[in-house]
C-alpha cells in the first residue's frame, strides 16, 4: 500500500500524476517530515507503472526538496515542506477547474457555484 | 541512451515457402521494458526463439548481452530469464524438485530471494507442477526465471489465459528486478492493455515485419489525434490525404483524423490545404493504447487472434 492517495487517469502522464498526489499528500499533511517513502520498485509494484517512472518522480521530488535521501534508510520526507498560500492555493487548481466545468455544464452561474461551496463548507466546518 | 542488450540486424526466419520475419533490425536499451506488440502470428516468438538461439536466423544477425545468438553459451544463458506461453515444465516434478534442479546451472540463485518469491506467490512447494493451475505452474516458470536476478528477463505472452489476480502478482514479480543495478525486460504481447503503464520502449511487428521501434514518449510526442468540422462544402474526405494521416474518418461535417507525424505548424497547414474554411481542430495527445489501436486498425489487424 502507498502512503498517499492516487488514482492513475488516462490522458495524463503518470509522472505528472504521480508527482501532484505526492504533493499534495505532503502540503495537506497525510505525509509528514520523517516519513519513509516508498522506493522505486515499491512505486512502480503498486501503481503498475515503469520503474524508470518511478525513478523520474522520486528525483524530481528530491530536487524539489520534498523527498530527502537519507544513506541507509532510504527516501524521506523532507524537513521542510511547508507550503507557501500559493502552492496550497494551486494545489486545487485541478479540482477547481473540474468544479467549474462541471457547474458551467449545468449552467449555474458564479453565485450558484459559491452558495454551494458554502453550504458544503459549513456542513464540514 | 543505455547500450543495446539485445540488438538485430536484418534478420529473417524462412519456414519452407512461408517468411515468418522479415528484415528485422531493432535495439531493446538496457534498463528498459519492451513491449514486443502484434497479433498471434506476426512472428513474436519466432523473434524471441532466433534471440535465445532456441532457433537459427535464416539471414540476418542477433546480439545478445554483446554476443552473437548462435553462440549463446551457458555464460550468457545464465544471466537470462526467459519464461514462454508454451513452456514446457517437467510435469512430474514438484515446485521444490523444479526450483533444485534448475538452481546449479546459475552461480547468481539468490536463496532468500527465491523464498520470498515462493512466499509472495502463494506456491505450495511440495505439490506437483501437473497438479498446478495454469497460473500456478506461470509462477513458478516466473520463480525459476528470476530467483538468479537475471539481467534480461525475456517474456512470450506471459499472460494469456491467466486471471487478473495471477497476471497482477505476475508484473510485480517481475518488477521485483528493477531493485537491481543492471536490468531488461523484454516482453511480447497481443494485447496492449497489459503493458500500457510498464513499457517505455514499444516495437509493432505484423505479418513479420517490424512497423516501428521507438521510446514511448517519442511515440506520444508524434501521434495527434485531431477532430474538426469540415466547411459546408466539403462532401467527402480528399481523395489524397498525407500518408501520416492514419484512420481518416467524415461523419456528417466532423472529421477525426490521427496524425503521425504532428509538427504543429506543418500539421495546421497540411489541414488548411485539404480543408479550406474548416473550423479550428481540437488536438490532443494520445494514450500508448490509442496509438497502438490506430496502427492497429491502419495494418488492418486486428487485436483478436488471426489464425
Amino acid at each position: 500500500m502507498l502512503p498517499f492517495r492516487i488514482e492513475l487517469k488516462t490522458g495524463s502522464p503518470v509522472s505528472e500524476q504521480l508527482v501532484y498526489a505526492v504533493t499534495k499528500a505532503v502540503i495537506s499533511g497525510l505525509m509528514r517530515t520523517g516519513d519513509k517513502f516508498p522506493s522505486v520498485r515499491t512505486l512502480s509494484q503498486e501503481l503498475r507503472i515503469n520503474p524508470n517512472t518511478a525513478h523520474k518522480v522520486i528525483t524530481a521530488l528530491i530536487g524539489q526538496g520534498l523527498l530527502e535521501v537519507r544513506p541507509g534508510i532510504g527516501t524521506i520526507v523532507g524537513k521542510n515542506p511547508k507550503a507557501t498560500p500559493q502552492q496550497r492555493s494551486e494545489l486545487l487548481g485541478e479540482d477547481l477547474e473540474h468544479l467549474v466545468v462541471e457547474a458551467k455544464k449545468l449552467r449555474l452561474d458564479v453565485g450558484d457555484v459559491t452558495r454551494a461551496v458554502e453550504q458544503h463548507w459549513n456542513k464540514l466546518s | 541512451m543505455n547500450p543495446p542488450i539485445i540488438e538485430t540486424r536484418g534478420l529473417n526466419r524462412r519456414f519452407g515457402r512461408t517468411e515468418a520475419v522479415r528484415e528485422l533490425t531493432f535495439a531493446v536499451p538496457e534498463g528498459s521494458i519492451y513491449a514486443f506488440l502484434g497479433p498471434n502470428g506476426a512472428g513474436k516468438t519466432t523473434t524471441i526463439k532466433m534471440l535465445l538461439n532456441i532457433m537459427q536466423p535464416t539471414t540476418g544477425t542477433a546480439r545478445i548481452l554483446g554476443v552473437d545468438s548462435t553462440v549463446l553459451g551457458p555464460r550468457e544463458l545464465a544471466q537470462i530469464g526467459y519464461v514462454s506461453e508454451n513452456q514446457e515444465l517437467p510435469e512430474w516434478m514438484t515446485v521444490q524438485q523444479l526450483i533444485d534442479y534448475c538452481k546449479p546451472m546459475y552461480p547468481t540463485w539468490d536463496d532468500a530471494f527465491c523464498e520470498k518469491l515462493l512466499k509472495n506467490f502463494n506456491l505450495p512447494p511440495h505439490r506437483k507442477l501437473k497438479n498446478l493451475s495454469r497460473g500456478m505452474k506461470v509462477k513458478a516458470a516466473l520463480v525459476t526465471s528470476l530467483a538468479y536476478r537475471p539481467r534480461l528477463l525475456v517474456l512470450d505472452e506471459p499472460f494469456s489465459g491467466l486471471d487478473p489476480l495471477v497476471r497482477d502478482e505476475f508484473i510485480r514479480g517481475m518488477l521485483e528486478l528493477s531493485e537491481q543495478s543492471a536490468w531488461t525486460i523484454f516482453i511480447s504481447s497481443h494485447d496492449i492493455d497489459e503493458v500500457e503503464r510498464l513499457a517505455d520502449w514499444v516495437g509493432v511487428i505484423n505479418d513479420g515485419q517490424l512497423h516501428l521501434s521507438e521510446p514511448t514518449e517519442s511515440l506520444q510526442t508524434r501521434f495527434r489525434q485531431v477532430e474538426f468540422t469540415a466547411s459546408p462544402e466539403t462532401t467527402r474526405l480528399p481523395a489524397t490525404l498525407p500518408a501520416n494521416w492514419l484512420v481518416p474518418e467524415m461523419a456528417g461535417q466532423n472529421v477525426r483524423l490521427v496524425e503521425s507525424q504532428f509538427r504543429e505548424g506543418e500539421t495546421l497547414a497540411d489541414l488548411q490545404r485539404l480543408f479550406p474554411g474548416g473550423s479550428d481542430p481540437v488536438i490532443s495527445p494520445m494514450t500508448l493504447r490509442e496509438i497502438f489501436l490506430a496502427l492497429a486498425r491502419t495494418f488492418r489487424f486486428t487485436t483478436e487472434s488471426k489464425a
